[in-house]
C-alpha cells in the first residue's frame, strides 16, 4: 500500500517537474539578417511580402511585409488568399516600401525545427499597375546553402541572408 | 493682346479645373498640417547636427548590438534601424547617447486619406493624371491672372498698387490673388513636375555606383572612428547610412549625404565609389520639399494659406463672372436712322445702367436714340448728337468694351457734323481719375466736323446725383425735357436709420448751419462717411459728409440754397425732431490711422467731416487745418469746435484764406505755395492730405500739389495718390 502511495507521489512529482521544466524550455529560434536588393525597374515602389512555405508548398506564416499602405495588399494575390488581413497581425512585421535600385535589410526569425526540414522562404512582389510575381525569389531554409545569393525574377535583383550576430 | 482673350482663357481654365482644384486645395490645406505636426515632435536634439558621423556611429554602436542603418530626415530627426532579439526595430534616437526617443511617426489615417485623395482621387492612375492636368491648368490660370492684374493695374510696375474697388468679390479676388500668387505658382509647378516624374516623362535618374570588386583592399585595418569621411562629415550632412551587410570586405558602408552618394570600404575606410546626385534628383528633392512643406513650419503655413486661397478665388472669381451684366443691348432704331447715339465704355456694366437710363428717357421723349458699345463705333449716317459715357479700367486704361474706340474714331470719319459730350465715370480715390474719358474727348475733338458741347464731365463713385446734374445741363442745351430715374441697382441696400436733431446752430448772414444729430438706431458711422437724405418721396438723394464729434453726436454742415429742396428741408427741422436717412460708407475718406502728419484742406461747409476727425486724434498727432471761406464771419459757426481742439492739442494749427475779406482775393490753394515746406514734409513722411469741398477748389489744390511734387520731389502726384496719401471728397 505504502509502496503504491510512494510510486504515485513520485510519478506525480516527476510529471509536474517535467511539466514545469518544459514550460521553461522554449523552442529554439534562429534569426537571419536578410537583404532584399531591388532591380532598376521603372515605376512606383514595390510591395514585397516574405512568407514561410512548408514542405507541402503551402503558406505557413508571414515573416515580413514590405509595404505600409494596406490598400495595395490585395495586389499580392496568392499571399492575400492565405492571409487576407485577418489571419495575422501584420502591423508588427511591416516596414516601408522601397523603390527601384534600393535595398532593404531586415531580420527574419525562424523556428529552429523548420531549419533543414524542407521549408522555404518566399519573396512575393507587386508594383502598382505592373506585373505581379507570385515567386519573385525563393530560398530553401537549408543551413548549408542559405548564405548563397539567390537571384530574383521580378523586381528583386537578389536576396542575401546571413545568420544574425 | 486684348484683355478679353486673357479673361476668357482665365475663366475657361478655371471652369475646366475647378472641381479637381477644389478637391486638391481642400485636401492640400489638411496636408499642410501634417509636416507641422511632425516637425513639432520632440525628436530634435539641439547641437546634434554638429556631431561628426564618427561620434554618432560610436554612440549608437555602443548602445546596440547590431545596427542596420542610421537616417536623418528633413525634420532633422535622427533614427536608427537595429536588430533587437532577432527583430527589426526602427526608432528615433538621441545621437549623443543612442537612447531611443520614440517610434517612427505613423501617418495618421486622416492624412493618409487626404494624401490619396490629393494625389489620385482614389482613381489610381486616371486620378493622378487628372490632378496633374489640373495642376497644369493652375499654372495657366496663374499666368493669365498675372497678365489680367497687370492690365488692370496699368502695367507690371503698378502690380502691387492699390486696387480700384468695384465690389467685394472683384476687389478681394484681385487682392488675395496677388498675395497667394507665389505659393500657388510654386504648388502648381512642383505639382506638375511630380506628376511628370510619376508618369516617367521626366526620367527618374538614380545614382548607380559601380564597385570594382577586384581591387578591394583588406588592409590596412582602421577603426571606423578613424575613417576620414566619418570624422569630417557632420551629422547635418547625412541623409542615410547603411551598415555593411556582412563582415566580408565585399560588403561596404552605403552613405547618402545631402549632395552625393558613396560607398566606403568597411575595413580600410577607402572610398570605393562616389557620385554627386544627378540634377534631376536634386530638382525632384526640391520639388517635393516645396510642394509638401516637409521640414519647415513656415513654408507649410504659407502653402496651407495658399491652398486655402483656391476655394476663395474660385468662388469670388465665379461671382465676378456671373455678376458682370451681359452687355446685351436692344435697339428700336438702327444706327443709321438715329439722331442721338449713346456709346458706352464699360467694364463691370454699372456704367451701362446709367447709359440705358438716358437712352430710355430719350426714347420716351420721342427721340430716335441708338445705344451701343464704344467698340461698335462706325458710320452713323444721321447722327447729330453723340454722348459717350465711359468708365476707366484699372489705372487709366480703356475698359473692355472700348479698347478699339480711339482707332475706330480715326478710321470712320462721319460725313455730317455732330456735337458730342463725354461723361467719365471713375473714383477720385485713385489716380488718373477718368483718364480714358479725357482721351476719348481729345480723340473726338480732333475730328474736323465735331463740336464739343462741354468739357469732360466726371462722375465720382457712380454718383447718380452728379450724372443727373450733367444730364440736366445737357438736356437743356438739347432743348429736351428729360428727367432721369435712379437705376435700381445703384441704390444702396442699407436700411435707413432714424436720427434725432439735438442741436442746430445757424449763421444766417452766411446761409450756413450746423445740425447735430443723434443716431437712434445701431449703425455706427465714422467721420468722413456720408449721410444720404431723401427730402421728399420720389426725390433723389443728397449726400452730406459726416463729422462724428463724439460717440453719440454726428455733425453735418450745410449751406442753405434759396431753392434747395433738401437744404431747406433740413433747415426747417426743429430741435428734437426726427429725420430718416441712410449712412453710406465712404471708406476712401476716413481719418488715416497711421499717418504721423495730416493736412486737412476745406472750403466752406467742407469743414464738416474734419470737425469730427479732429476728435479722433486722441494721440495728438500733427494736424494742420486749412480753411477757405468768403468772409471772416463764416468762421463763427465753427469757432467753438476749432478753438477747443486747438486748446486740447488735437489740432496743431488752423490757417484761413478769406476770399472777400480784403481787396486781394486769397484762396486756400494759395496757402500751399506759401507753406510748401509743410506740404513737402507731409508727402515725404508718408503723411496724408485730405481735401473736402468744391470740385473747383480740389482741381486748384491738386494742381498746386502736382507742381510741388514735380519740382521738389521728382515724382508724379499719382505716386502719392496710389499710396492713399491724398484723399478727397468733393462735390
Amino acid at each position: 500500500m505504502k509502496n503504491i502511495i510512494v510510486k504515485t507521489v513520485g510519478a506525480l512529482c516527476l510529471a509536474s517537474a517535467i511539466f514545469v521544466l518544459s514550460s521553461f524550455i522554449k523552442e529554439p529560434e534562429v534569426s537571419y539578417k536578410c537583404m532584399i536588393q531591388m532591380t532598376n525597374y521603372t515605376g512606383e515602389k514595390a510591395y514585397v511580402v516574405v512568407s514561410l512555405i512548408n514542405p507541402e508548398g503551402k503558406y505557413e506564416k508571414t515573416l515580413y511585409v514590405q509595404g505600409d499602405d494596406k490598400e495595395w495588399f490585395p495586389d499580392l494575390k496568392e499571399w492575400w488568399k492565405f492571409s487576407d488581413g485577418t489571419k495575422e497581425n501584420v502591423d508588427a512585421i511591416s516596414g516601408a516600401t522601397i523603390g527601384n535600385g534600393e535595398r532593404n535589410i531586415i531580420s527574419l526569425g525562424f523556428n529552429a525545427s523548420h531549419l533543414d526540414a524542407g521549408y522555404k522562404v518566399r519573396f512575393e512582389s507587386a508594383v502598382e499597375n505592373q506585373e505581379y510575381y507570385t515567386v519573385d525569389a525563393e530560398i530553401e531554409l537549408n543551413s548549408a546553402t542559405i548564405k548563397e545569393k539567390v537571384d530574383g525574377k521580378g523586381y528583386i535583383r537578389y536576396i542575401r541572408m546571413v545568420p544574425n550576430r | 493682346m486684348i484683355v478679353s482673350v486673357w479673361r476668357y482663357s482665365h475663366l475657361l481654365f478655371a471652369i475646366a479645373s475647378s472641381i479637381f482644384l477644389l478637391i486638391a486645395s481642400i485636401t492640400g490645406v489638411i496636408l499642410a498640417v501634417e509636416p507641422i505636426s511632425n516637425k513639432i515632435e520632440p525628436y530634435s536634439i539641439s547641437g546634434a547636427d554638429e556631431l561628426s558621423l564618427a561620434e554618432t556611429l560610436e554612440n549608437i554602436n555602443t548602445k546596440y548590438e547590431e545596427v542596420l542603418a542610421v537616417t536623418r530626415d528633413r525634420n532633422g530627426f535622427v533614427s536608427a534601424t537595429v536588430i533587437i532579439d532577432g527583430k527589426n526595430e526602427e526608432f528615433y534616437i538621441d545621437p549623443f547617447t543612442g537612447d531611443k526617443l520614440g517610434s517612427p511617426i505613423q501617418k495618421k489615417p486622416l492624412f493618409q486619406f487626404a494624401t490619396n485623395l490629393h494625389r489620385s482621387l482614389f482613381l489610381k492612375s486616371t486620378g493622378r493624371f487628372l490632378i496633374g492636368f489640373a495642376s497644369f491648368l493652375l499654372i495657366l490660370i496663374s499666368i493669365s491672372g498675372i497678365v489680367l492684374i497687370a492690365k488692370r493695374q496699368g502695367g507690371y510696375k503698378q502690380f502691387f498698387a492699390p486696387v480700384v474697388r468695384e465690389n467685394f468679390s472683384q476687389y478681394n479676388h484681385v487682392v488675395y490673388a496677388r498675395f497667394s500668387l507665389i505659393p500657388l505658382l510654386v504648388l502648381a509647378i512642383t505639382g506638375v513636375y511630380l506628376s511628370l516624374l510619376r508618369f516617367d516623362i521626366i526620367p527618374d535618374s538614380q545614382v548607380s555606383l559601380q564597385v570594382d570588386f577586384d581591387s578591394i583592399q583588406e588592409e590596412p585595418f582602421k577603426e571606423y572612428t578613424e575613417f576620414d569621411l566619418f570624422k569630417n562629415t557632420p551629422l547635418s550632412e547625412l541623409r542615410e547610412l547603411e551598415y555593411p551587410f556582412s563582415e566580408f570586405v565585399e560588403d561596404y558602408y552605403i552613405i547618402r549625404l545631402r549632395d552625393r552618394e558613396l560607398y566606403l570600404n568597411q575595413i580600410t575606410g577607402d572610398v570605393l565609389a562616389e557620385e554627386k546626385y544627378p540634377t534631376v534628383q536634386v530638382i525632384s528633392s526640391w520639388a517635393t520639399v516645396l510642394h509638401t512643406g516637409e521640414g519647415s513650419i513656415l513654408w507649410s503655413i504659407v502653402l496651407g494659406l495658399g491652398s486655402l486661397a483656391i476655394p476663395f478665388l474660385t468662388v469670388t472669381g465665379f461671382i465676378v463672372y456671373f455678376k458682370r451684366p451681359k452687355t446685351k443691348i436692344k435697339n428700336e432704331h438702327s444706327k443709321n436712322e438715329s439722331d442721338y447715339v449713346i456709346l458706352v465704355g464699360t467694364e463691370g456694366g454699372t456704367t451701362l445702367q446709367f447709359a440705358q437710363e438716358l437712352h430710355k428717357q430719350l426714347l420716351l421723349s420721342g427721340k430716335k436714340s441708338h445705344l451701343a458699345l464704344m467698340n461698335e463705333y462706325s458710320h452713323f449716317n444721321k447722327m447729330e448728337h453723340l454722348v459717350v459715357i465711359t468708365a476707366t479700367y484699372g489705372q487709366g486704361e480703356a475698359p473692355a468694351s472700348a479698347e478699339k474706340f480711339i482707332q475706330l474714331v480715326k478710321k470712320n470719319q462721319q460725313k455730317q457734323a455732330f456735337d458730342f459730350s463725354v461723361v467719365g465715370f471713375g473714383s477720385t480715390a485713385y489716380p488718373n481719375f477718368c483718364q480714358f474719358a479725357y482721351e476719348t474727348h481729345e480723340a473726338l475733338k480732333a475730328l474736323n466736323n465735331s463740336i464739343a458741347i462741354e468739357e469732360v464731365f466726371t462722375v465720382n463713385d457712380q454718383s447718380f446725383e452728379s450724372f443727373n446734374n450733367w444730364c440736366s445741363v445737357w438736356s437743356e442745351k438739347m432743348g429736351l425735357p428729360i428727367h432721369l430715374e435712379k437705376p435700381k441697382l445703384v441704390t444702396s441696400s442699407k436700411p435707413a436709420s432714424t436720427f434725432k436733431v439735438i442741436h442746430k446752430a445757424e449763421l444766417p448772414e452766411d446761409d450756413t448751419f450746423l445740425l447735430s444729430l443723434k443716431n437712434l438706431n445701431g449703425s455706427k458711422p465714422v467721420s468722413g462717411d456720408l449721410l444720404s437724405v431723401v427730402p421728399a418721396k420720389g426725390e433723389r438723394e443728397r449726400l452730406y459728409s459726416i463729422g462724428k464729434v463724439n460717440t453719440d453726436t454726428l455733425l453735418i454742415s450745410i449751406r442753405r440754397h434759396e431753392k434747395g429742396l433738401c437744404s431747406n428741408y433740413l433747415h426747417q427741422l426743429e430741435h428734437n425732431e426726427k429725420l430718416t436717412a441712410t449712412i453710406v460708407n465712404n471708406r476712401n475718406f476716413h481719418f488715416p490711422k497711421h499717418s504721423k502728419k495730416t493736412v486737412f484742406i476745406a472750403t466752406g461747409t467742407g469743414i464738416g467731416p474734419f470737425l469730427g476727425m479732429m476728435q479722433e486724434n486722441i494721440k495728438r498727432k500733427e494736424i494742420h487745418l486749412y480753411w477757405g471761406a468768403r468772409t471772416k464771419d463764416a468762421f463763427n459757426l465753427y469757432k467753438d469746435y476749432i478753438e477747443t481742439a486747438l486748446q486740447e492739442g488735437k489740432l496743431t494749427d488752423f490757417k484761413t484764406a478769406y476770399s472777400r475779406q480784403q481787396s486781394e482775393k486769397i484762396y486756400v490753394q494759395h496757402l500751399i505755395q506759401r507753406d510748401k515746406e509743410l506740404f513737402l514734409e507731409v508727402l515725404k513722411s508718408k503723411g496724408c492730405i485730405m481735401i473736402c469741398g468744391s470740385i473747383a477748389m480740389q482741381k486748384e489744390v491738386l494742381q498746386e500739389l502736382q507742381e510741388l511734387s514735380n519740382k521738389y520731389l521728382g515724382k508724379d502726384l499719382s505716386h502719392y495718390q496710389n499710396r492713399k496719401q491724398i484723399k478727397m471728397d468733393c462735390y
